[in-house]
C-alpha cells in the first residue's frame, strides 16, 4: 500500500480553478518531484497537503488514514487538523526561520512544544539533525548571521526535527544565490539516498530527474505527466511537457 | 524660596506620575485589545473600534478632557466623577487611558500586521497551536519593532499629562504657576520644565537600552 494517496485534489479561490483534480500515490522511501511552469498550481497543492489551505474536494490519505475527504466533512476542528499537519513537514522558499532564535532553537522549538519532548533528548536531536546538515558550527548562530543556503539547511533540519512521514519542499533553492543551491541539493539528495520519502517542487530540471524516484509535470492545474523520473523529463510523451522542457533547455 | 518651590513642584510632579503611571498601566494592555478587535474580521466589532480610534485621533486630547468631565453632568443631569479631587483625577486618567489606548492599539496593530505572514504558517507546520505561535514567535517580533514608536508615544504621555490641569487636577505646572499669584514670581513655572527634561531622559536611556537589548536579532 502506498504511504501516501492524494486522489482528485481541487482548489478554487474565488472563481480561479487552481487544481482541478491532482492525483498521485507515493510509496514509503520514494520521492517525488513535481515540476511545471509558473501558476500551474504547485505551490497551491503542497500547501493543500499542509492544509495551509483547505483543498475544495478530493482525499488524502496516509498509511490508509484518511486526513482529509470532501465527501465526509468531519473532523475538521482547528485542534484535528493541526495533528494533521503533522503527517506533512515542509520547506518553504523562503526559508521563514524565526529571527529571536538561534539555529538550534530553531531545530528544539516546536518537538518541545508540540510533542512535549524531554530536553536532553531534543537538544541531541536536533544537534544530531544540524550536523547531518552540516551546520555543527553554526548552531548558535541567528538565522541573520547565516546565509541563504545555511538558513535554508536549518529550515530543513527543523522540519525532520517533527518526523514527518512526508517532507514537502517548494523550490527550495529559488530564493538562493546560484552558488548557494548546490549544497542545499547536496542534502536533499542525500535525505533522498536514506530513503526519507519526500515531495520536491523545483525549477532544477537535472535534479529533479536524478534525486526522484518519479516525476510530475502540471499544467494550469491538472496531472498532465506523470511515471518515472528519467522518462518524465528525459523522455517527455506528452506536447505539453515536451514543450515546457524545451523551453528550459534553451534558457 | 529655592527649597519651598522645589518641594512644591515635587509634589506637583508626583501627581504628574501618578497620572503618567496609571494611565500606561490601563492602556498599554487596553490598546492590545483594541488593536485585536480593530483586526477583526467581524465586522460589527470592527468598525466600530475603528470609529473610535477616528475619533480618539482626530481630536484635541484637551477637548477630550473637558468632554468626558463635563459630558455626563449635562447629560445625566449628575456629576458621575464625585466631588472634589479625586473625581477630577479620575475623569482625567478615564480620558488619558481612552486617548493612549487608541494610540497605542494603532502601533500594536501596525507591528502586528507588519510580521510575514510566513512566520504564523511556519508555526502552524509545525503544528504549534494558535497561541503559542502568538506568544512563541510573533510577540517578540512585534514588541522589536514597535519600541521605537512607543518610546516616542511614552515620552509625549510625560508632557500630556500637563493637559490635565483644564480640569484642575494638580500637576507640576499647576503647583509652578501657582507661585506667579501668590509670591508674583515666574521662574518656578520655567522651573518645572526641568523635571520634564530629567524624566524624559531618563526614559531614553531605558528605552535605548531595551532596543539594545532586542538588538541580538533582526
Ligand atoms: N490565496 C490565493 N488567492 C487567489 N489566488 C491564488 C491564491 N494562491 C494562489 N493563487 C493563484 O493560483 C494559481 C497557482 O498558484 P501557485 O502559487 O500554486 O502556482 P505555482 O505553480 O506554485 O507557481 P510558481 O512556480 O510561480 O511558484 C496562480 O494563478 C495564483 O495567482
Ligand atoms: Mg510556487
Amino acid at each position: 500500500m502506498a504511504l501516501l494517496e492524494v486522489e482528485n485534489i481541487c482548489k478554487r479561490f474565488e472563481k480561479t480553478e487552481v487544481l482541478k483534480g491532482i492525483s498521485f500515490t507515493l510509496n514509503e522511501g520514494e520521492s517525488v518531484s513535481i515540476i511545471g511552469s509558473s501558476g500551474s498550481g504547485k505551490t497551491t497543492l503542497l500547501r493543500c497537503l499542509n492544509f495551509l489551505e483547505m483543498p475544495d474536494e478530493g482525499l488524502i490519505r496516509v498509511r490508509g488514514e484518511t486526513l482529509f475527504d470532501s465527501s465526509a466533512p468531519a473532523g475538521n476542528t482547528e485542534e484535528e487538523i493541526r495533528r494533521k499537519r503533522l503527517h506533512f513537514g515542509l520547506v518553504f522558499q523562503s526559508f521563514n526561520l524565526f529571527p529571536q532564535y538561534t539555529a538550534l532553537e530553531n531545530v528544539m522549538l516546536s518537538p518541545r512544544l508540540v510533542n512535549g519532548v524531554p530536553e536532553e533528548e531534543n537538544r541531541k536531536n536536533a544537534e544530531a539533525l544540524l550536523s547531518q546538515m552540516g551546520l555543527t558550527d553554526r548552531k548558535d548562530n541567528y538565522p541573520h548571521q547565516l546565509s541563504g543556503g545555511q538558513q535554508q539547511r536549518v529550515a530543513i533540519a527543523r522540519a525532520l526535527a517533527l518526523k514527518p512521514d512526508v517532507l514537502c519542499f517548494d523550490e527550495p533553492t529559488s530564493a538562493l544565490d546560484p552558488e548557494l543551491t548546490g549544497e542545499v541539493l547536496r542534502v536533499i539528495r542525500k535525505l533522498s539516498e536514506e530513503k526519507t520519502t519526500m515531495i520536491i517542487v523545483t525549477h532544477e530540471m537535472a535534479f529533479a530527474r536524478d534525486v526522484a524516484d518519479q516525476a510530475i509535470f502540471m499544467d494550469e492545474g491538472v496531472v498532465v505527466e506523470q511515471g518515472s523520473a528519467v522518462e518524465v523529463i528525459d523522455h517527455p510523451k506528452e506536447e505539453r511537457t515536451k514543450q515546457f522542457l524545451s523551453r528550459y533547455a534553451e534558457a | 524660596m529655592f527649597v519651598t518651590v522645589t518641594l512644591s513642584l515635587l509634589e506637583g510632579f508626583l501627581g504628574t506620575l501618578r497620572l503618567f503611571c496609571l494611565t500606561l498601566l490601563f492602556s498599554l494592555p487596553l490598546g492590545l485589545i483594541i488593536s485585536f478587535g480593530s483586526m477583526s474580521r467581524v465586522k460589527v466589532i470592527s468598525v466600530p473600534i475603528k470609529l473610535l480610534i477616528w475619533v480618539i485621533r482626530g481630536t484635541p486630547l484637551l477637548l477630550q478632557l473637558l468632554v468626558i468631565y463635563y459630558g455626563p453632568g449635562i447629560l445625566l443631569q449628575k456629576n458621575i466623577w464625585g466631588s472634589g479631587d479625586a473625581g477630577r483625577f479620575i475623569a482625567a486618567l478615564v480620558a488619558f487611558v481612552i486617548n493612549y489606548s487608541c494610540y497605542f492599539s494603532e502601533i500594536y496593530r501596525g507591528g502586528i500586521q507588519s510580521i510575514p505572514v510566513g512566520q504564523y504558517e511556519a508555526g502552524q507546520v509545525l503544528g504549534m497551536t494558535k497561541s503559542q505561535i502568538f506568544f512563541r514567535v510573533i510577540l517578540l517580533q512585534v514588541v522589536k519593532r514597535i519600541v521605537p514608536p512607543m518610546s516616542n508615544e511614552i515620552i509625549t504621555l510625560v508632557k500630556d499629562t500637563s493637559l490635565a490641569r483644564v480640569i484642575a487636577v494638580y500637576e507640576i505646572i499647576w503647583n509652578g504657576q501657582s507661585f506667579i499669584k501668590s509670591e508674583g514670581i515666574i521662574w518656578p513655572l520655567f522651573y518645572t520644565g526641568v523635571f520634564y527634561l530629567l524624566f524624559s531622559g531618563l526614559l531614553t536611556i531605558l528605552f535605548h537600552y531595551i532596543e539594545k537589548r532586542l538588538d541580538y536579532f533582526r
